[in-house]
Order: C-alpha cells, then structure tokens, then sequence
C-alpha cells in the first residue's frame, strides 16, 4: 500500500505545480458575468414574460423603435421613420435599408407582419401588447401599415418593448415557428428557440442551460455599432448574498438583485454601488370576491385595513429606506401620477371605520403569497410585518406561503382575500397599468379581484377615462391618467407598498450600466474600461 | 460496553446508566422540560417585535434579532415545542401502523405477508426526503401535511422490524408450546409473541426521534413545511440563510437541532448498546 | 444464493413499477391546477388558451388513460415536458445526472476515506480517549442538519477566509467542457484544460466534504467493529507474537480483512448520500438533480416531479439491491429476506 500511495502523492503535486505555470486562455477577451436568479420562463419571444427575459430579448432583437436614453420618448430602431394618421388608427413605417438579421438576411416587412401576427395568435403572456391591431399591411418589403381597430396613443410605446422584437420569419417557420390564426396549438417552435436567438441585436444566443446559465456572444452580422463587449454571461445565483461574495470575489461583473441590506455588507474598493429609484413596484391586494373570506371586504374595510398598514415602516422595514412611496397603481414618474396624495397610516380612522361595520372586535382574513424574492423585497416577509402592523386593530393575518406557480392558480380560482404581488413596466406608458390593475370590465385584477364576476367591482369612471386617455395626448392625456389613478385610489383594491430603489452593483473597471425602463438592462451599452 | 460500565460503576448504578444514555437523557429531558415551561419564562413573545431588526447577539438579545426584529433566543426555546410534539406524532403512528402491519404480516404470513410487504418494499424504494417532498407538494405546506408526508415514509421500517421479530419469535418453545395447548391465535400473538419484540423497535424509534426532526426542518427549509410566523427550527434556518451575514439569526436553531438529535442519538446508541450490545 | 439473487432481480421490474405509479399517483392528488405554470397567470382566463393547453398536455384525459399514457410515453423514453423548464425532462434529468453523481463520488470517496481513517484509530484505541473522540466525530455527523452545515461551512469560507468558491461546477468565465462523460473532472482533463480543472475541483471540493461528512459516521463504525472483530482474531495475536509492527498489522492484515464487511455499507451510504445531495445542491447552488427536485416540487412541476422520484426510486432500488448482495455474499449467516437495519 504505501509505494503507490507516494505515487499517488507525487502525481498529485506535479499536477498542481504545472497548472500554475498554465496561463488561462481566456484572458484577453474575459466574458462579461452577470449574477442574477434567472427565473426564465421561456426564451421564445412571444412566449418568454419575465425579468431576466426581458435583457435577453432587447438584447438578441430588436423592434422598430426603442426607448430613447430619456426614457420616455421612443426613438428608430429597425424603423427609420413612422407617421400616424389623425385620430391614431393607423400607423406607417420605414424600415432601415440596410437592417439584417444575425444570418445576414435583410429585415423585410413581412417579418414585421408575421412576428406581430404571430405575437397575437400564440396567445402567450405577452399577447395582450398586440390588442387591438386590426391589420398588417406590406405595401412594399421596407414599408409596413398597421391598422387599429380604436384610437390608441400608447401604440408607439408598445412597440419599443422588448417583446415586440421582430423575428426572422423564413429561420422560425424552418423550424417550426407558425404565425397563423391556430398558431396557439400549431407552433412547435418553442423549444427550438431555447436554443437559438433569430433577431437582427446586437448579440445571439450561444448557449442557455436551465437552472445554471445564459450566454450569448457578439452578431458578427450586426448592422450597426458592434456591442463594446464579445461574450456575456448571465449566471444563476439565486440570492442577494451569493451575488454580493462573487462581486467581490472578481467572479462577477455586475450583481443584478442585491438588496440595500446587503449592499451595506459590501466594502470592496472595486466595487460600486448605485442606488436608482425604479419603475418597480410591490402592492398588497385585497379580492372582495375571493372564497376564502369571512367578512366581506366592504369598501370601509378595505380603507380601515389600508390605514392601518405602516407604509413607511414597511420601506424601512423591507429595503432599509431605499425605496420610495407609492400612491396608485401607475408608477411614480409615469403620465398622470403627478401630485397623486400618497398612502396614509391611521389607526384612529382604521379603528372608527371598523367600529362602524360592528367589526372593532376583529377579525381573520387569509392571505396566500407567493414565497418568492423580488426587487429585494420577500413578499413572505413583507405579509409578517403586515400581519403585525394590522394586528393593532385586532385583525388576524394568516399568512401562507406558496410556490408562485400555486398562486397564479389561487388567485384566479378560489381567489384569495389578501395578497402581495409586484410589477415591473413593460414600455413607458401608463394605459398598460389601467388595463391591467383598473376596475374596468374583464382586466386581470377586475376578474381576480371580484371573484370572476361574483362581486362587482367595476369602476364605470375607469372605462370612460381610458378611452379618452388613448384617443389624447399631451396634457389632455395626462390630466385623464390623473383621473383614473385617483378613482383606482378609491377602489381600495390595489395599494402599493413599496416602490424599492434599484441597487446597481457592479466592479468599477465597466461602464455603461444603467437601469432601463424596458429592459431592465441593456447590454449593448456596457464595455470595459 | 456492559462489563466495563459494571467495572467503573462500583456504585449501585443500574446496568443501563451508561454514559451516553445518561447524557442522551439529560439532554431530551432538558429539552421536553423548556418546550413545557417557556411561555412562563421567555423573556419576548416568539412572534412579534421585540426590537430593532438584525440586532447582533447582546446582553439584550442573548441571540440577537432576526429580519422581523424577533427575539432569536425566544423562538429558539419555542422551536421545540413544535419539533417534538409533530416528531412524537410520526413516530407514534409509524410505530402503531408499521407494527399493526408488520405483526400480521409475520403471523398471518402467505399472501397477506406477500401484499404487505410488497408495499413495504415499494415505499421503502425512494430516498425518504424525496418522496416526503413529493406527498407535501401534493397535500400543500403546512406542518400537518408534512407529518402525514413523513409518517407515509417511516411506517415500512417498523413493519419490516416487527415482522422480523415476530418470525423469530414465533419459532421460540414457549409460543410452540402456547398453540399446543390450544390457545387462540390473537392470545398467542399478544400474550407470547409480542412482548418479546419490542427492544429493537424502542431502539429504533428513540433514534428515530432524531432523524424525523433533521427531516421536518429539512421539509420546512426547502419550504414544504411550516408557514410563518411558526418559530419552526428548519424555516428560522431557511430565513437566516436569506440573511447570510446575519450569522446569528441560523445559528439559534441549527444549534437547537444539533443538540436535541445528538441527545436521542446518543440515547438511541445508548440504549441500543445495553439491549443488544452486539450490533456495531 | 444465486436463488435469492435471482428472486431480487426478478422482482426489480414490479418494484420499478411500484415505483412509477406510487409516483404518479402522488402528482394527481394535488391542490392546485398544473396548468397555471405553463400558460402563465394573464391566459388562465382565456377558455381557449386553457382547452388548446390541456390537450397538448393531456391534462383533459381521465386518471386511467393518462397513466397508460404515460406508461407507453416511459417506455420510449420520454418523461413528458417540464413546465417550468419547457424541455423535456428526460433531457434535463441527463443533463443533470453527471453533475449529481460526480457530486455524489466524490462525496463518497471523501467521507469513506476518513470514515476509515477514524474507524482505523478508533479501533486501535478501543475504548480510550481517540476512541469516543472518533465516536463523538461520527455522531455529530449524523446528528448536524447537512443543510445548516453547509450554510456554516460557507459562512466560514466567506465571511472569515473571503473566498466562496461561487454557485456552479465551474468558474462562470470559463464555458463549460465539451461533453464527452458529463463529469466535468473527467472531461476538462480530456480536454487538457488545466485552468478549467482546477477550477472545476476548486468549486466541487466544499459540498463534497460536506455531503461527505454525513457519511463519516456509518462508515467509521462499521470499519470500528469489523476491525474490533478481526484484531480479536488468533492470527494477529500469531503476528505480533512474530514481532510485526503495528502500523503494519494494524493496516496490511487487519484493514484489509475488515475492509470487505465495509464494502457492505458503500452501498448504504450511496442511499445515504442522494437523500443529502437534494439538501446540498440547493445549498451551494450545484446544477444537478437534487436541485432539480426541490424546485419542482416548490413549483409544482408535475412532470419533473414525477421524473426525479423515478430516477431517484431506481437510484435507491439498485444501491440496495448491490448492498443487500454484497452482504449476502460477505455474510452467508444472514437471514435471507431480513435487511440491515435502515
């Protein structure tokens, strides 16, 4: 035994003592590693709805416009020039000359066509961006006309986000990807696109391992400016604290979900550390039509519970006062939210209001929220500080945490009486928020919230304003976004908690990052120093 | 091990007074005596705010405060009084149900030894965890259900245990002798057979103890079991680990979890060692 | 012998399917829709949406057609599509399954190596202080949570030292090794990247010792008795009174016969060692099947679910059919039908 054993022994020290001489190959051209829990859902353009996917698609495609570096106008991209007719039914554009896609082929107007047909007829998550698009036409390869069935002025903003990217038709239908009217059940591209990008961006996917990384390499066929950085990696690491050692530890560029807590623990020279408010936000909800509820969630309930909640506690509480107040369910720095009157903590108020629906002695509500991390903020956590905050007026919170998958199913069917959840913009523009958060007839949270239908929740105020929001513009437009946030202040159904600042942490040899409003990260900016 | 206890122990100690059972025993004592008594002397409530958030371990906080500014120590101590009570649930009924099954099965024997075994062999074949995470995820979370998840894992192993005995018992003279002279089958059973097997599933089952506490932090960790605010030892873990550099915050619990299954171990080993002192 | 070998090989495939449904009934039995995580939250309103998914899924045929469904879909090799990935699972079970199992050896090479290294002094000291210090070492180990272990242990390596070896098999600069085993020990070697090697060893060493540990414990007593059993025999007291060394009787005659009754526990501890893999992996971010698991359950990721108990269930089956032989072999007094205690 012991001859080989110093065998062993030798072998091993000789190992170690080469690799050292070894210089990594690597060196020259390191790749750009991003730490960040990527929670994708998918990578098919008209499929994928969720954070991390949103960096991914404004990086590999492009639209026809993008958002302009002041973040609220939209600025060419793919087209070069656009008009919209009088009343905002139809809108023209010119697509580049001299725009390819990553295998060289040009981008034509019938790509435009068949992606944005496409992202309706798939019926993903993201579908809901081509509502209300009558038309497509294709007068000549580089000119494309689309109709809409009513006036709508967000149109343009629609189309800078990241899920509007235009797809290189002719690689998809190769393989498998269908546009047509079936195409919810006909497509059969999506695995496909797990593996492959087919934009006109400035980068392609290389490689994507579920659960461990992302990684995509420079187009070489690029039309414009070539990105500063060759290959990028986004790496799965799921908490703030990982993100945090790796920053410090040179084994990561940029640390994409590190709470204020723990950017406090962070003392490295290298490392810097920028705090941005953010267009992201965290509410509670209450669904007076959910099964579950044992008292039901009168208007006057619902405002003695929101008084009694302790909104500035909770921005301590949650992201360590990074973080800022929010009145409506449409962001601050969005049309409309100017001079909105923000939440208010009052117990007296919340006491008196109880007493008058006889509920002063208290009572128990159950609140089902999804055990996940976002923005900094646990939303478990979260509902623990509400629960005590509300059990100053004798209300029982009983928390229960559940798998986010468990609770997009709750939500709907039963429903649940008390909730938190969080959202993240997809364009600038605020219709986006009425459609999705305000009481009008058949919008998710109308439906979740009443029940399906079982109580009526419906603000006819709501309906009536947004048809004049879309169909105006400038101040007209403003002034109605203004109106409608103050009705879904009165709702009582949606209160925003929080609205945390976004921490960007990154080692100080790169540059050019910056939060976006679209895509949370737009890789083309970033280079080395 | 009993010859040389009998040689240091010159004082009339009992022969299974050894060490580790001595120690073992102080230490689940302890611990069964703070899950009784806590709520008359803790110095917080488990459950709310005791003080500013992330306080470091002080003379305030003997273990600091946690995200919610809970008293650490507090919920520590109350940790207990929810571990044992579900541990002593699962045992208690993976012992009733496995031995039920496994006493039939090794009395009764030809197919109904067959059929029970035959499901004895099928749950014993998935890794415990896994299969205790997959019944959570179907029932939901919640302590409860993660009970339920882990007396379906445990039962088998009593069954086969008692199954065994019972087969070498009933071999034994005295239960020949027994059905000789007529007596009933269940009298057989219960008067003759049974009283005889026990020592190896007590063994088991106060090692047990230990493991099904590791297993209900581990489910409450990964998130199938408790839901808070419970001061549940596994979710305390799993809440620390969001706060990494809070090191105070996992330390209470995985120190709580450490002492209490050592205690059954070594009372387990203890015990094991004085009943059948042959097996390593 | 060979009678009872051939009874428990013949019995694998009921077990196997035992297994199989034993699974899939678990995944039906749930309180929630699977639906939900595959069309995402905004569609489950939409009927149509809802009706093309449950086709494409199965999710609208009775329990017993999509049992035999999925039987006839097991038999060609596809576990169905995860919802929560959108690959198949059979793919994404390969593809995690080197990581797991190399994760997993060298686990196994570490505790058992000092698992004998303790048993071997424990043994020499029978009954003095390095004896109950080794007996303490091993009860610890199967007394710690291994979850919270690694929580400390990471702690220690990150907070004290400031070095964390980061989540992932292999630095996140270098790309992954082209595939040739899945091990990523064996295929950076393959590939003569020694910078890749290292690193890959750099970030598998902390979760391997501490998977490692969990098994320390069983293995050091049972190497312990079987070298009380073997030192007690005559022809080591023949040896010594020949005037051998210690070292040498303790390692060349008596190690080496008390080895074979321990390979009887290698096949324990592998069982051992998956239980504490799921833990592990979540813990240090290791992209193997453990991971795998506790996301898929947390997601109710029926599919995935169903995939990983099987796969586990077979890993079990097996690792306990090698060590029920192995110890029928080693040790014909056992009963034939009994088991070491679990």
């Amino acid at each position: 035994m012991k001859p080989h054993f110093t065998g062993l022994l030798a072998g091993v020290a000789a190992l170690a003592a080469s690799s050292t001489f070894m210089l990594p190959a690597f060196a020259q051209e390191q790749p750009l590693v991003i730490a960040r829990n990527l929670e994708i859902n998918s990578l098919d353009p008209h499929r994928a709805f969720c954070d991390t996917c949103q960096i991914y698609l404004s990086a590999t495609y492009q639209g026809l416009v993008k958002l302009g570096p002041d973040e609220k106008s939209v600025v060419p991209a793919l087209a070069t020039e656009w008009t919209a007719n009088e009343n905002q039914t139809q809108f023209t554009f010119k697509l580049a000359p001299d725009a390819v896609f990553s295998d060289g082929s040009p981008v034509e107007a019938k790509d435009v066509k068949w992606t944005f047909e496409r992202l309706k007829n798939v019926k993903g998550d993201p579908s809901f961006m081509m509502a209300g698009v009558q038309s497509i036409e294709t007068p000549d390869d580089k000119t494309v006309v689309i109709n809409m069935e009513s006036p709508n002025s967000e149109f343009m903003g629609i189309l800078a986000a990241p899920y509007v990217g235009i797809i290189n038709s002719d690689v998809a239908m190769e393989n498998g990807a269908s546009a047509g009217e079936d195409a919810a059940t006909a497509d059969q591209a999506e695995t496909w696109f797990l593996a492959n990008s087919a934009g006109s961006g400035p980068y392609v996917l290389q490689t994507y391992r579920p659960d461990d990384e992302l990684r995509f390499v420079r187009n070489e066929n690029f039309w414009q400016d070539a990105p500063p950085i060759g290959e990028i990696v986004i790496d799965q690491v799921a908490d703030a604290v990982s993100q945090a050692q790796m920053l410090q530890s040179g084994q990561a560029d940029i640390a994409m979900q590190v709470d204020p807590d723990t950017a406090s623990t962070i003392n490295s020279p290298d490392i810097v550390i920028e705090t941005v408010p953010s267009y992201n936000f965290i509410y509670v909800v209450f669904s007076p039509g959910a099964e579950a509820n044992q008292v039901p969630l009168d208007l006057e309930v619902r405002q003695a519970l929101a008084y009694a909640i302790d909104y500035q506690g909770i921005i301590d509480f949650t992201v360590g006062g990074e973080g800022k107040m929010q009145a409506s369910p449409i962001p601050n720095g969005f049309p409309g939210t100017e001079g909105l009157p923000m939440p208010e903590e009052n117990l007296e108020k919340a006491k008196e209001l109880l007493a008058s629906k006889g509920l002063d002695k208290g009572f128990s509500i159950d609140a089902t929220v999804a055990s996940m991390n976002v923005y900094g903020v646990d939303l478990a956590l979260l509902m623990q500080k509400v629960q005590q905050d509300l059990s100053r007026i004798n209300v029982t919170v009983n928390i229960q945490p559940v798998a986010s998958a468990v609770w997009r199913e709750q939500i709907v069917k039963p429903g649940i009486p008390f909730s938190a959840r969080f959202y993240a913009p997809d364009y600038y523009g605020s219709a986006q928020y009425v459609q999705f958060f305000g009481m009008i007839p058949d919008s998710w949270w109308e439906r979740n919230a009443g029940g399906q239908g079982k109580v009526d929740v419906v603000n006819q105020r709501e309906v009536e304003l947004l048809e004049k929001a879309l169909s105006s513009s400038g101040e007209a437009m403003e002034q109605a976004y203004h109106e409608i946030a103050l009705e879904m202040i009165k709702d009582r159904i949606i209160v925003p908690v929080v609205s945390p600042n976004l921490v960007l942490a990154y080692r100080n040899d790169i540059e050019g990052v910056r939060y976006s409003a679209c895509c949370n990260l737009p890789l083309a900016e970033i280079s080395r120093k | 091990m009993s010859e040389v206890a009998g040689r240091r122990h010159q004082i009339s100690l009992p022969q299974w007074a050894t060490l580790p059972v001595v120690v073992g025993g102080f230490i689940v004592l302890a611990w069964i005596i703070i899950g009784l008594t806590v709520p008359l002397w803790a110095p917080y409530d488990p459950t709310m705010l005791a003080g500013r958030r992330f306080v470091p371990p002080g003379a305030e906080h003997w273990l600091g405060t946690d995200a919610l500014g809970r008293d650490v120590f507090t919920r520590t101590l109350y940790g207990v009084r929810h571990s044992l009570p579900i541990a002593a649930a699962v045992i208690a009924s993976a012992v009733v149900i496995g031995c039920t099954l496994g006493a039939i099965a090794g009395f009764v024997g030809g197919i109904v030894d067959e059929a029970i075994m035959r499901l004895v062999d099928v749950t014993l074949s998935f890794p415990a965890i896994l299969l205790a995470m997959a019944v959570t995820a179907a029932l939901g979370p919640g302590l409860a259900n993660a009970a339920i998840a882990m007396i379906i894992v445990w039962w088998p192993i009593y069954a086969r245990l008692m199954r065994a005995q019972v087969l070498a018992v009933r071999e034994r003279e005295h239960v020949e002798a027994a059905i000789a002279s007529g007596a009933t089958p269940s009298r057989v059973l219960f008067k003759h057979i049974l009283p005889l097997c026990w020592s190896p599933i007590i063994v088991n089952a106060t090692m047990d103890f230990g493991q099904v506490i590791l297993l209900a932090a581990s489910l409450s960790f990964i998130g199938l079991g408790a839901v808070p605010p419970t001061p549940e030892w596994g979710q305390m873990i799993s809440d620390g680990a969001l706060h990494f550099y809070r090191w105070w915050i996992a330390a209470g619990p995985g120190i709580a979890i450490l002492t209490i299954v050592l205690g059954f171990n070594f009372l387990g080993d203890g015990l094991r060692d004085y009943l059948d002192p042959r097996s390593p | 012998m060979l009678g009872y070998i051939a009874r428990r090989l013949i019995a694998m495939p009921f077990l196997l399917l035992g297994v199989i449904t034993v699974a899939f009934l678990l995944t039906h039995f749930t309180t929630a829709d699977p639906l939900t995580s595959i069309i995402g939250e905004r569609q489950m309103n939409n009927p149509a949406v809802v009706a093309a998914a449950r086709e494409r899924w199965g999710l609208d045929r009775s329990l017993p057609e999509q049992y035999v469904v999925y039987l006839k879909n097991l038999l060609s090799g596809d576990f169905g599509t995860s919802f929560r990935t959108r690959q198949p699972v059979a793919q994404d079970l390969l593809v995690r399954l080197p990581a797991t199992l190399e994760l997993v050896i060298a686990a196994m090479i570490i505790g058992t190596l000092f698992g004998i290294a303790l048993g071997v002094i424990a043994a020499r000291f029978q009954n003095r202080a390095p004896d109950n210090l080794a007996r303490l070492v091993a009860l610890f180990g199967s007394s710690i949570p291994v979850f919270w272990l690694g929580l400390v242990v990471l702690f220690i390596f990150s907070v004290q030292l400031g070095w964390l070896p980061g989540p992932g098999r292999i630095d996140s600069r270098m790309p992954a090794p082209p595939f040739v085993t899945g091990f990523y020990t064996i295929d950076t070697l393959l590939d003569g990247n020694w910078a890749a090697f290292r690193s890959v060893l750099a970030q598998m060493i902390l979760p391997a010792c501490v998977l490692g540990w969990t098994v320390t414990g069983i293995v050091s007593r049972m190497v312990r008795a079987s070298m009380l059993d073997v030192l007690s025999q005559e022809y080591i007291l023949a040896a010594r009174a020949k005037g051998a060394g210690e070292l040498r009787i303790l390692l060349h005659h008596a190690l080496r016969n008390a080895m074979l009754p321990t390979l009887t526990i290698l096949g324990f501890s592998f069982a051992y060692l998956i239980t504490g893999a799921i833990l592990t992996e979540t813990i240090f971010t290791w992209p193997g099947i453990g991971s795998y698991a506790v996301a898929a359950a947390r997601g109710l990721d029926h599919p995935a679910i169903i995939g990983v108990t099987i796969v586990g269930g077979m890993a079990f089956l097996i690792s306990n059919l090698v060590t029920d032989i192995t110890y029928a072999l080693v040790d014909p007094r056992v009963k034939i039908g009994g088991r070491a205690a679990q």
